[in-house]
């Protein structure tokens, strides 16, 4: 038996056998042919880039949808690449003149065109071999007859091995044959990622060397729970995994029997109850879950891998279909929360690598600095507003003073009253609302909430920056913590100055899904919390377990409390109270 | 035969998206196409030669177009890196 470690991708647990995606070498079948062949190697060579166009087509339109338009262009430029003159001149010299079989003379341009590309010293442009490389390993694919593609020959449900997947591989993928993915290299965003999330399969990623220590057949468990894989499982793994899986089937299918029901607690305390959405890993379970809207569309993934900023059409087309999917009910677009670990590829004003990023040039504080990005993505959010019955929601990131508000206001007015001229007015009226995530935002939060429609409490930055722990740093990352006084009394503080005026308050990080702390959140009053779709109804489930009367005790005693320790005590009493 | 300097005014330089419009506005014409960077001279209608020069922002260019419709092959690449490649950037 052998565990590898590597970054939980996408959650569940998968058991069965290994089928090994071969590495990218090409295996050359023939490297010369006679001259009386030459017409016959030029019309595969010809036919392949035909096959390959359309598969290109295809792909398109598939990752369009799920894997957004940056995908979709990066086909685009494949086609380009698979037209390009170069390469048919090159390829179909080295058949004429050299007399080498279709397959080697792809391979060989193939490695010319890499070894230039090899030689540039700007990383953005030297990057661009995998793409190379990538429409290469197609054209090869579909040299005799496209039969060779491994992908869709998986004919039974098996689990995979790779060391990398490319969005090109996911047209190919067989439905219900993939119970699992595993992969070499990759990160918690990485595109592997996010298909097996939206195939709702379990997958770990950053494997290392998966793909080489395990071999086709290998009985395997991947558990995309705790980012691990089992290689060989002895008896006793493996009779626990089993259990674990049965486990996991029975809560979930238990838990949807309270899809319909509504977010109240057993005295009768109504809460909203909103779900984090990210339109890139939706799949059938998502899709089934009854909410109350959507708490938070997180907007940076459409500014980073992509060399230019994205389009107020493309921000529109998408914002469009997430917004048409939530229906009448809320809907929450966070303006891009870039810097600190976000940074994107195309260069910004004023923008310099921070020594200290996440308090740096971050959130708001870099698209007051940008201000044609501020633009763009407000126009688009307002257009969306002007097309769906939704309640479009705005959602300020990382504010820290009221002049930050003033200004995005402005920002926003000006970009209402130029749609407006272009005959553009939103079907509701468009709530503008700040991330509480800054400890000065929360301790002078009297001074603008008058000028906010809403506020969110962003708990997983926040209590970052109340404690000053970077959760990255190793040496201080235990100290991140939840239990602090200084977390309940912060939001304790939100919450009241909030409901004086009248607006309500939402939580959305991790700890609203945390069922320890629920009745502490619970207790404090908040108007709503935001979720994951997986931990949807569990919260759910959670809530109407809970009795708001004795949460607000808990609440009272916590917010006296002056110790960690105390305040975890309390919630660990109170939950074992509730389990027993 | 018609030669120009061209200037890159966008400041992404010829990436992927500006590497294919030079591409695709050259493969619709007839004459021979060269870009020329520090002494390398690559096919327009090549997506990979274009990309291959690494172009940044101020870099300058030299087109030259050589056959029939050279004239208005020159003008409609001169005018590609005039409006920055359709980029506000």
């Amino acid at each position: 038996m052998l565990v590898l470690k590597g970054v939980a991708a996408s959650p569940g647990i998968a058991i069965g056998t290994a089928v090994v995606v071969p590495s990218e070498s090409f295996a050359l079948s023939r490297q010369y042919i006679s001259e009386s062949e030459v017409a016959e190697e030029l019309q595969k060579f010809k036919s392949a880039v035909q096959k390959t166009l359309q598969d290109l087509d295809a792909c398109e339109r598939k990752v369009g949808g799920t894997l957004g338009p940056e995908y979709a262009n990066l086909m685009s430029t494949h086609k380009l690449i698979l037209q390009d003159p170069v390469l048919h001149e090159s390829v179909s010299n080295k058949i004429n003149q050299q007399l080498l079989s279709a397959q080697a003379a792809i391979f060989a341009t193939l490695q010319e065109l890499a070894a230039s590309f090899e030689k540039i010293e700007d990383p953005f442009f030297k990057e661009r071999r995998h793409d190379i490389f990538d429409v290469g390993k197609r054209l090869v694919n579909n040299l005799d007859g496209s039969q060779r593609n491994f992908l869709a020959s998986i004919k039974t449900p098996s689990l995979l091995v790779a060391h990398n997947l490319y969005p090109s591989d996911t047209i190919a993928l067989p439905e219900n044959q993939v119970l699992g993915f595993c992969t070499d290299v990759g990160g918690k965003t990485s595109h592997t990622a996010l298909l097996a999330q939206s195939l709702n399969i379990p997958a770990v990623v950053g494997l290392g060397t998966a793909s080489k220590d395990v071999h086709a057949g290998d009985p395997l468990i991947i558990d995309g729970e705790n980012g691990l894989l089992v290689i060989n499982p002895d008896r006793y793994t493996l009779s626990n995994y089993r259990k674990y899986q049965r486990d996991i089937k029975k809560t979930d299918s238990l838990l949807k029997t309270i899809n319909h029901l509504p977010v109240i607690t057993q005295d009768g305390h109504p809460l909203k109850l909103f779900v984090n959405y990210d339109p890139r890993t939706d799949n059938k379970d998502n899709k089934r879950l009854i909410t109350d809207g959507l708490g938070l569309l997180r907007t940076e993934f459409l500014f980073m891998n992509t060399p230019v900023p994205p389009s107020e059409d493309d921000q529109y087309n998408l914002y469009l279909s997430v917004a048409k999917r939530f229906d009448m009910r809320p809907a929450t677009i966070r303006l891009a929360d870039l810097g600190a670990d976000k940074i994107p590829d195309f260069p910004l004003d004023e923008f310099d690598k921070d020594a200290n990023p996440f308090m740096g040039c971050r959130g708001i504080r870099l698209f007051l600095k940008n201000p044609e990005l501020l633009r763009t993505q407000l126009r688009a959010i307002i257009r969306t507003a002007c097309d769906v019955p939704a309640q479009v929601k705005i959602m300020i990131p990382m504010v820290s003073s009221v002049e930050e508000v003033r200004h995005v206001r402005a920002a926003f007015n000006q970009a209402l009253s130029e749609l407006e001229k272009e005959g553009k007015k939103p079907v509701n009226k468009i709530a503008l609302g700040a991330m509480i995530e800054v400890p000065s935002a929360a301790i002078a939060l009297d001074g603008m909430i008058g000028e906010l429609d809403f506020i969110s409490i962003g708990t997983n930055d926040l209590i970052q920056y109340l404690i000053a722990v970077d959760r990255v740093n190793q040496e201080v990352a235990h100290m991140y913590d939840p239990c602090h006084p200084a977390v309940a009394r912060t939001l304790n503080l939100i919450i009241q100055t909030a409901h004086k005026r009248g607006k309500q308050v939402s939580i959305c990080g991790e700890i609203a899904s945390d069922a320890k702390m629920l009745p502490l959140l619970l207790g404090l009053n908040v108007d709503a919390l935001s979720v994951t779709p997986r931990m949807y109804l569990r919260v759910k489930n959670n809530i109407r377990n809970s009795n708001f009367e004795h949460c607000s005790d808990l609440a009272q005693a916590a917010l006296l409390m002056g110790s960690s320790e105390e305040i975890r005590q309390l919630i660990e009493q109170n939950d074992q109270h509730e389990n027993s | 035969m018609i030669q120009e300097n061209l200037k890159i005014i966008n400041r992404l330089g010829l990436h992927a998206r500006p590497a294919a419009l030079i591409a695709q506005t050259a493969g619709g014409f007839a004459c021979d196409i060269q870009l020329k960077k520090e002494g390398v001279s690559i096919n327009a209608k090549s997506i990979m030669g274009v990309m291959m020069l690494a172009a940044e922002f101020g870099t300058c260019l030299q087109l030259t177009a050589n056959g029939t419709d050279e004239k208005e092959a020159a003008a409609a690449i001169k005018q590609l890196f005039e409006n920055k490649f359709n980029e506000d950037f």
